[in-house]
């Protein structure tokens, strides 16, 4: 049976890190989930399970510059994958507006095995092609990290979709053909942008993390068979998509039942749930 | 004399029916109440309270008549982002089929015991699982 893995998930909500209801409240402020509520581990693990998925890949979000604190920071992420290292893959994320950012990141990936960055342009304030987020693209060249990028238009507080416009990472793709980095969401409504991407740059990934309006049967639909055209993710882009939920904004068990009943090969569906991400982790 | 308590339930699937017959039964024994009323209240809208028999053909039946009823694939105006929460509510199912269940059931209380019929258990439905659901049991009585 093949892997199916989430490639993205929020653990803002997790138990281990909502010890307080301080906390609990930030969380619910700084993501703009605004009635969520506590999820104990056995609640994650029996989501996974309804929904078929082995393992999460989790990511946190540095807002050190901007918020004065981490949303979850990378410590924050050793303790919750270490609650099943099995289930759990935890990325770091850096503030790039941190005057210490690359230590962090180094210190991330070679101190606390953290498997990727998570980068939010839209958040954090920056351009794909900031000169600071040079040292930040290296190091993780350098110890063969992904990056997930927020892309196209976010539905949190205080983000301006300028910076995550899927085109503005073109340039990233040009200078460094060995990173490997998914623009998150299909960069929807750059759904096209992000396709044409994909199509010429074998080093960028996306996710279906994408349920902006409708059932998740209907969006899907709308936008792999009638903005994209029908077959081309089966068909051309099958090795770079993978699923992501979005999780707790947007609906895992919906949106990959969604997924499976898409028309799609069997072996597209298999790369797509899972096989690809695992290429994209390295 | 009034007893409340608090059920915390995590269940494991979309749809499921999680039997509460021996709460209930507890809660009763417990509160000290000879004669009176007591009450099974769910404190969500997509999970209903029932009543019914626990035969695993009637669970069944139930659940496939549920889905007959309200299909999932149905284009329903709840299928949308809900700004006052910042999410997705795709779960317009589960609030239909609450409201077709009913959120409680209520059953005398006498002689210090639940009055129920032979064949009568009580359930809570879960229509948008896995969750963290919280049920009431009440006993109101002397």
């Amino acid at each position: 049976m093949p892997v199916t893995i989430d490639i993205h998930t929020h653990p803002d909500f997790f138990e281990a890190v909502n010890s307080d209801l301080d906390q609990l409240e930030y969380h619910r402020q700084a993501l703009g989930l605004y009635h969520a509520t506590i999820a104990p581990l056995q609640h994650v693990f029996n989501q996974m399970n309804c929904a078929g998925i082995d393992r999460l890949v989790l990511l946190p979000l540095d807002l050190t510059t901007i918020d004065g604190r981490p949303v979850v920071s990378n410590e924050e992420m050793v303790k919750i994958t270490a609650l099943a290292p099995e289930r759990f893959i935890g990325f770091a994320s850096v503030d790039p507006h941190r005057p210490d950012a690359v230590e962090a990141l180094e210190h991330a990936f070679a101190d606390l095995h953290l498997a990727g960055l998570k980068l939010h342009p839209s958040r954090q304030k920056f351009y794909p092609t900031d000169s600071e987020l040079t040292p930040i693209y290296e190091c993780c060249l350098r110890f063969n990290k992904p990056i997930l990028f927020h892309a196209g238009i976010s539905l949190e507080p205080d983000t301006n979709s300028k910076y995550a416009r899927p085109e503005g990472f073109e340039e990233v793709a040009i200078r460094y053909p060995g990173l490997r980095f998914c623009l998150a969401h299909f960069g929807w409504p750059w759904v096209t942008e992000t396709a044409a991407l994909l199509l010429k740059y074998p080093n960028i990934y996306t996710d279906t993390g994408l349920l902006y309006f409708d059932s998740a049967r209907e969006f899907y639909d709308h936008v792999f068979k009638t903005e994209l055209g029908e077959h081309w993710i089966d068909r051309s882009l099958r090795h770079q998509v993978m699923f992501g939920s979005n999780n707790p904004r947007f609906e895992q068990i919906r949106m990959i039942d969604a997924l499976r009943h898409i028309g799609w090969r069997e072996s597209t569906l298999e790369l797509v749930l899972g096989m690809n991400a695992l290429e994209f982790l390295g | 004399m009034f007893k409340m308590e608090k059920v915390v339930i995590l269940t494991d699937q979309y749809n499921q029916m999680v039997l509460l017959t021996d709460q209930l039964r507890k809660v009763v024994a417990d509160s000290g109440v000879q004669n009176g009323l007591a009450a099974v209240i769910t404190l969500h809208t997509t999970t209903g309270i029932g009543v019914n028999e626990r035969v695993e053909c009637l669970e069944s039946d139930i659940d496939e008549a549920l889905k007959r009823l309200v299909p999932e694939d149905l284009p329903y105006a709840h299928a949308r982002i809900l700004p006052t929460y910042g999410s997705t509510a795709g779960n317009p199912t589960g609030h239909i089929k609450s409201m077709l269940t009913g959120n409680n059931c209520l059953f005398p209380v006498a002689e210090g015991r639940l009055v129920m019929g032979d064949a009568q258990d009580v359930y809570l439905y879960e229509f948008d699982g896995p969750a963290k659901r919280t049920v009431t049991i009440t006993v109101m009585g002397d």
